[in-house]
């Protein structure tokens, strides 16, 4: 079974990064030859290229749901189902969507399993490569709860 | 009676938010699209090293990194006074014209084009790539797919990364091309010159040759006389990676044509109260607020903007098709802001064509690719992304460290006209404070059409962008609020 542990985040804008950081610090953490970590800065149909062909994928990113900040969701894709419609006014294609268009078009290729971790953050508009420390602190927490689901 | 005090609104805040104003007697008097603004770019940069500048703002946006890449290489060519090898420049432009391959195949395919394919009556969860799929075909579906990652495979050989090319240095770049790698391109390329033919026919098909669509695109709301603006090469035809920047007018005429390095003399921008984006406008003629004509300085940019401010397309299949849009449209200049996406499809079909050219000469495998940089200095870039002339100035201190870093992207080139674009739609569908149902379709498709670049950072999950759109009455005070 093959496992694809991805970080997405664009470290140089603040809180953005944390699922960057999450990536960065497991990439030193799992030495399973079955189990690939990789982090990228982009999102839409990028996505659907780097998951395909992984048998499980456990995808860690920053969220705002006006939550308390560094609180941490684990979700599924049917999660955001109900905001499928929304692609359209974004300029790219968010999860769902790649994943419904993933189970169109090769469906013998895409991830049996996939797992979000999500983090509240609170600053995403300013470039600095300094997490906020509500943010910041999630990190070891988040690296802890990825390496159990896949364990 | 109950006293209403309301808040002067100063600056309106909001990611991809729509704002729409009226006047007294509840018709459209303005409208405002608020493009987010990122903070602390230039403190952030002050001090870093100018090499890093390449791929510190190829982050900056995962929509267009390559583009991004290339103007604060070029801008580094500049700042340390030094000329790339012609191979140099040609690898770059090949993997520009691969960004342009998978951007404009994505723009078509997944945002802009199925208002038209699906219809822009149908509901918004068809309008997609979904609704494509299901309507011309799972067959279809593949091909989009493999095509647009045959442009991202194309940049990542040369660029090292898909996503975030590390291969611009000043002077240069950092890796060649092999033979197997030349090889790899042609035949991918052979095949996205095919589907880029195809992508055209399809669009003559389903939209050309339905009189609904045309009437759409003609019609006054999706109409504005803006100057246009572009680079072009010596021959004044479109190019994406360099050339000088012309400007034309309404009547199709050369209005400017001028070196990158210039723009400040020709190039001002208009600050609003409302917005954290400046509004540029051409200097010589000025700002008259959001209004058309010549003696508004507003210019547009982009695909549309490219083909109006240039003399035609520089290969062959995609002159053929430059030639009959003008043709079918009513002549130079088209100021039908819809034809936005028939001119990118042209642009689509040149990328292909440019490419087949660049990785047939035979000085695309040179070794030959990076000139010694001189001594620091100031220096700007300018390139066309997908989107439109996007613009890097950098001021180096002594040791080649960042002093002052400043960019004009390409969505705010366009901004002035995306705002008047907006308005003129709501307007023909809010009168007298009544608002028509079709509002949102008809607004998306005005502010679609440019392609604009909403987001800078890079989340995946939703509940972060939905479209909303805000009315006000005359006092300012929210009326009535849509949102999907």
């Amino acid at each position: 079974m093959k496992t694809l542990v991805l970080g997405i985040g664009n470290p140089i804008m603040s809180d953005d990064g944390v699922g960057f950081h999450v990536a960065q610090a497991l990439a030193g953490k799992i030495k399973d030859e079955n189990i690939d970590v990789e982090d990228i800065s982009t999102s839409g149909l990028n996505l659907l290229e780097i998951i395909i062909e992984y048998d499980k994928v456990v995808i860690i990113d920053a969220v705002m749901r006006g939550e308390k900040v560094g609180k941490i969701y684990k979700l599924y894709p049917e999660d955001f189902s109900e905001t499928v419609h929304l692609t359209g006014s974004m300029h790219e294609v968010n999860l769902p969507t790649v994943i419904k268009i993933g189970n169109e078009l090769m469906p013998e290729k895409m991830p049996k399993e996939i797992v979000i971790y999500a983090i509240e953050v609170k600053t995403v508009d300013v470039f600095s490569e300094e997490m906020t420390k509500e943010v910041e602190k999630t990190v070891p927490l988040v690296v802890d709860r990825v390496l159990d689901e896949i364990k | 009676m109950k006293t209403i005090t309301i808040d002067p609104i100063t600056r309106l805040e909001g990611h991809g938010k729509i704002s729409i104003f009226l006047d007294s007697k509840g018709n459209v008097e303005n409208a405002y699209l608020q493009i987010p603004e990122l903070r602390g770019f230039e403190r952030f940069t002050q001090g870093r090293r100018a090499e890093d500048m390449p791929q510190i703002t190829s982050r900056i946006c995962g929509v267009c990194p390559v583009a991004h890449h290339f103007a604060a290489t070029k801008a580094l060519d500049k700042a340390f006074n030094v000329e790339p090898p012609s191979a140099a420049k040609k690898l770059r432009e090949l993997m520009y014209c691969g960004y342009f391959i998978y951007d404009h195949i994505l723009h078509f395919y997944f945002l802009g084009g199925p208002d038209f394919i699906i219809g822009p009556d149908a509901p918004a969860d068809k309008r997609n790539i979904l609704g494509v799929i299901e309507k011309a075909g799972l067959e279809i579906g593949k091909e989009v797919i493999k095509h647009r990652a045959y442009g991202q495979k194309m940049t990542a050989i040369l660029g090292g990364k898909a996503t975030h090319p590390v291969c611009g240095l000043p002077g240069g770049v950092s890796k060649g091309l092999t033979e197997e790698e030349r090889y790899e391109i042609e035949e991918m390329d052979e095949s996205c010159i095919e589907f880029a033919k195809f992508t055209l026919k399809l669009f003559d098909d389903i939209v050309l040759q339905n009189k609904d669509y045309v009437d759409i695109i003609l019609s006054d709301p999706y109409t504005l006389n803006t100057y246009n603006m572009g680079l072009v090469d010596e021959n004044n035809k479109v190019n994406f990676y360099d050339g000088k920047i012309r400007v034309t007018n309404q009547k199709g005429k050369e209005f400017l044509k001028f070196n990158g390095n210039e723009y400040f003399e020709h190039i001002s921008e208009h600050v609003e109260e409302w917005s954290y984006t400046k509004f540029p406008y051409l200097k010589s003629v000025g700002w008259k607020g959001f209004k058309d004509g010549e003696k508004s300085g507003i210019y547009r940019v982009g695909p549309l903007g490219r083909l109006n401010a240039s003399d035609g397309m520089a290969t062959p299949l995609a002159d053929e098709q430059y030639k009959r849009m003008y043709e079918t449209l009513g002549g130079k200049p088209i100021n039908s802001t819809l034809a936005f996406h028939w001119a990118r499809l042209i642009e689509l079909l040149f990328a292909t064509e440019r490419v087949m050219e660049l990785i047939k000469d035979p000085e695309i495998t040179s070794n030959d690719i990076r000139n010694p940089v001189g001594e620091p200095g100031e220096g700007i870039g300018v390139v066309e992304a997908a989107r439109g002339t996007l613009i890097h100035h950098y001021k180096l201190d002594k040791d080649g460290l960042i002093d002052k870093a400043n960019l004009i992207v390409a969505t705010t080139n366009n901004a002035g006209a995306i705002n008047m674009s907006i308005r003129d739609a709501a307007k023909g569908l809010i009168k007298n404070g009544e608002v028509n149902d079709g509002l949102l379709n008809m607004v998306e498709m005005a502010f679609r059409a440019y392609d604009p670049c909403f987001a800078c950072a890079t989340h995946t999950l939703p509940g972060q962008m939905p479209l909303e759109v805000n009315i006000y009455d005359v006092n300012r005070k929210p009326y009535k609020k849509l949102t999907r």
